[in-house]
C-alpha cells in the first residue's frame, strides 16, 4: 500500500495504468505527448533531471524549429509543458525493477509499486567515467561531468576537458565563459561536428587542444585538483597540465541496472536492443531514444523515435483491448501476430 | 517537518530546479542561495558540503541537527526532509 498518486488501486486490486514511461527525456516527453492526446492513460518516472542529459546540455543548436539554437533547459522546459498540457504525469522517483507478469507489467518504484499495460523504457545515458586514479577520490571537488552545473566555480581558474566529440567540444565553449585558459585532452581526434571545430578554433586563445593526449591520472593536495596527467602518444612522453578543474566527456553509458532480471534483451554494449517496432523482447515493454541499441544519440532523432513508440504502443493497447484485427487492415502485421 | 531548507543552485544549473520542484511537490518552503550572484558564499558551501558542486540543500532539522544532500539526490533528500 503507498499513497503516490501513480500507485492507483480498486479495494486490494491493483488498477494499471494504460502505459508507465520509465525516464523523462526527450524520447520520453515526445512520447508521452503523443500518448496523453490520444487519452492513453500516462505516468513518466524520472529520477533525474526532467529532459535528460539534454536538460544539462548548455546550448543546442541542432534541434529542429530553433532559428538561432536553444538552451537545453529551456527545451527541455517546453517539451514538459507540452506533454502535460494533455495530461501526462511525470513522477519523481525512481523505477527499481520491471516485471513481466503477461498482461500486466510491475514496476517497482521508489514511489511503491505500479502496474502498466505497456512500458515505455526511455532512460537515456549519462557520462561515462574514464576510470583513471584520482577520478573518484575528487568527484565534485575538482572532477565534475555537467559544465552547466558546476562551471561557475572556476571563474577565471585553469581547466581542464577530457574529450573529443560534441559534447566535450560544445561544454569546453560553454566552460571559455568562465575559465582563464582550457586545456582540451583528446585521445585521438576531434569527432565533434565541422561546426563546433570552428568555433573552438575561434577561441584558440582560450582552449588549447592536445590531440593523441591520453589522461593517466588526475592529481590533487590538500584535498583540490592540481594537474593533470596524461601520455602524448605521437612521441611516448608524459605531460602535465596544472589546473584547477577537470571535466570530463568521454561518451555515454545506458541507463539499464533497473532492468536486469526483466528478460530485456542488451546488445554487447549494453544498450536495450528491440525490433523494428520499438518492442522489446517482452511484449509490451517498449525502447526509445539513446538507451535503445543503434540510436544516433541526437535529440531530434529520440523525439522522433518516442513519436513512433508511442504509435506503436497505442496499437499493442488496441490489440490487446479488442484481439487482432484481420491482417488486411493491420498496419504492422507482424507486430503481434 | 524541517526547520529550514536552503538550497545552493546557479544560474545554468538544471539539477537545481529539479530540487525545488520536488520540494514543492512535497509542500516545504526553502530559501534559495544563488552561488553566482553570491560568490562570496561558495567557501561556505564548500566547507559544509565538501563538494564544489550544486546543488547543495541543506536541511535543519527541529532539533538544529543538519542533512546536506549533494546533488538532485532522491534517496539522500527524501529521509533528510521526511
Amino acid at each position: 500500500m503507498n499513497d503516490s498518486p501513480a500507485a492507483k488501486s480498486r479495494g486490494s486490486e491493483p488498477v494499471p495504468h494504460d502505459l508507465v514511461i520509465v525516464g523523462a527525456g526527450p524520447a520520453a516527453l515526445s512520447a508521452a505527448l503523443y500518448t496523453s492526446r490520444e487519452d492513453i492513460d500516462t505516468v513518466l518516472f524520472e529520477k533525474g533531471a526532467i529532459g535528460g542529459l539534454a536538460a544539462v546540455t548548455d546550448w543546442v543548436d541542432n534541434y529542429p524549429g530553433f532559428e538561432k539554437g536553444v538552451a537545453g533547459l529551456e527545451l527541455s522546459e517546453q517539451m514538459r509543458k507540452q506533454a502535460e498540457r494533455f495530461g501526462a504525469k511525470i513522477e519523481l522517483g525512481e523505477v527499481q525493477k520491471i516485471e513481466d507478469q503477461g498482461k500486466l507489467k510491475k514496476l517497482t518504484t521508489t514511489e511503491g509499486d505500479i502496474y502498466a499495460k505497456a512500458v515505455l523504457i526511455a532512460t537515456g545515458s549519462e557520462y561515462k567515467k574514464i576510470g583513471v586514479p584520482g577520478e573518484e577520490e575528487y568527484y565534485a571537488r575538482g572532477v565534475h561531468y555537467c559544465a552547466t552545473c558546476d562551471g561557475a566555480f572556476y571563474r577565471d581558474k585553469k581547466l581542464v576537458v577530457i574529450g573529443g566529440g560534441n559534447s566535450a567540444a560544445q561544454e569546453g565553449l560553454f566552460l571559455t565563459k568562465f575559465a582563464s585558459h582550457i586545456d582540451m585532452l583528446v585521445r585521438s581526434s576531434l569527432k565533434a561536428s565541422d561546426v563546433l571545430i570552428k568555433e573552438l578554433a575561434k577561441h584558440k586563445d582560450k582552449i588549447t587542444i592536445h590531440l593523441n593526449t591520453t589522461t593517466d591520472e588526475i592529481v590533487g593536495q590538500d584535498g583540490k585538483v592540481t594537474k593533470v596527467v596524461g601520455t602524448d602518444k605521437n612521441s611516448a612522453q608524459k605531460v602535465e597540465f596544472p589546473t584547477d578543474g577537470v571535466f570530463v566527456f568521454v561518451g555515454l553509458l545506458p541507463n539499464t541496472k533497473f532492468i536486469q532480471g526483466s528478460g530485456i534483451e542488451l546488445d554487447e554494449r549494453g544498450f536495450i536492443k528491440t525490433d523494428i517496432h520499438l518492442m522489446t523482447k517482452v511484449p509490451g515493454i517498449f525502447c526509445a531514444g539513446d538507451v535503445r541499441s543503434g540510436a544516433t544519440l541526437q535529440i531530434a532523432s529520440a523525439t522522433g523515435e518516442g513519436a513512433t513508440a508511442a504509435l506503436m504502443i497505442r496499437e499493442y493497447l488496441e490489440v490487446q483491448e479488442r484481439g487482432p484485427l484481420p491482417q488486411a487492415v493491420v498496419g504492422h502485421p507482424q507486430l503481434y501476430g | 517537518m524541517p526547520k529550514n531548507i536552503t538550497i545552493y543552485t546557479t544560474n545554468t544549473c538544471s539539477y537545481c530546479p529539479m530540487v525545488k520542484q520536488y520540494l514543492k511537490r512535497k509542500g516545504l518552503s526553502y530559501d534559495e542561495v544563488n552561488l553566482e550572484k553570491h560568490p562570496e558564499m561558495q567557501a561556505e558551501v564548500f566547507e559544509k558540503s565538501g563538494a564544489l558542486t550544486v546543488p547543495v540543500t541543506i536541511v535543519t532539522k527541529q532539533d538544529d541537527s543538519q542533512d546536506v544532500v549533494i546533488g538532485y539526490n532522491l534517496a539522500r533528500l527524501a529521509p533528510a526532509i521526511a
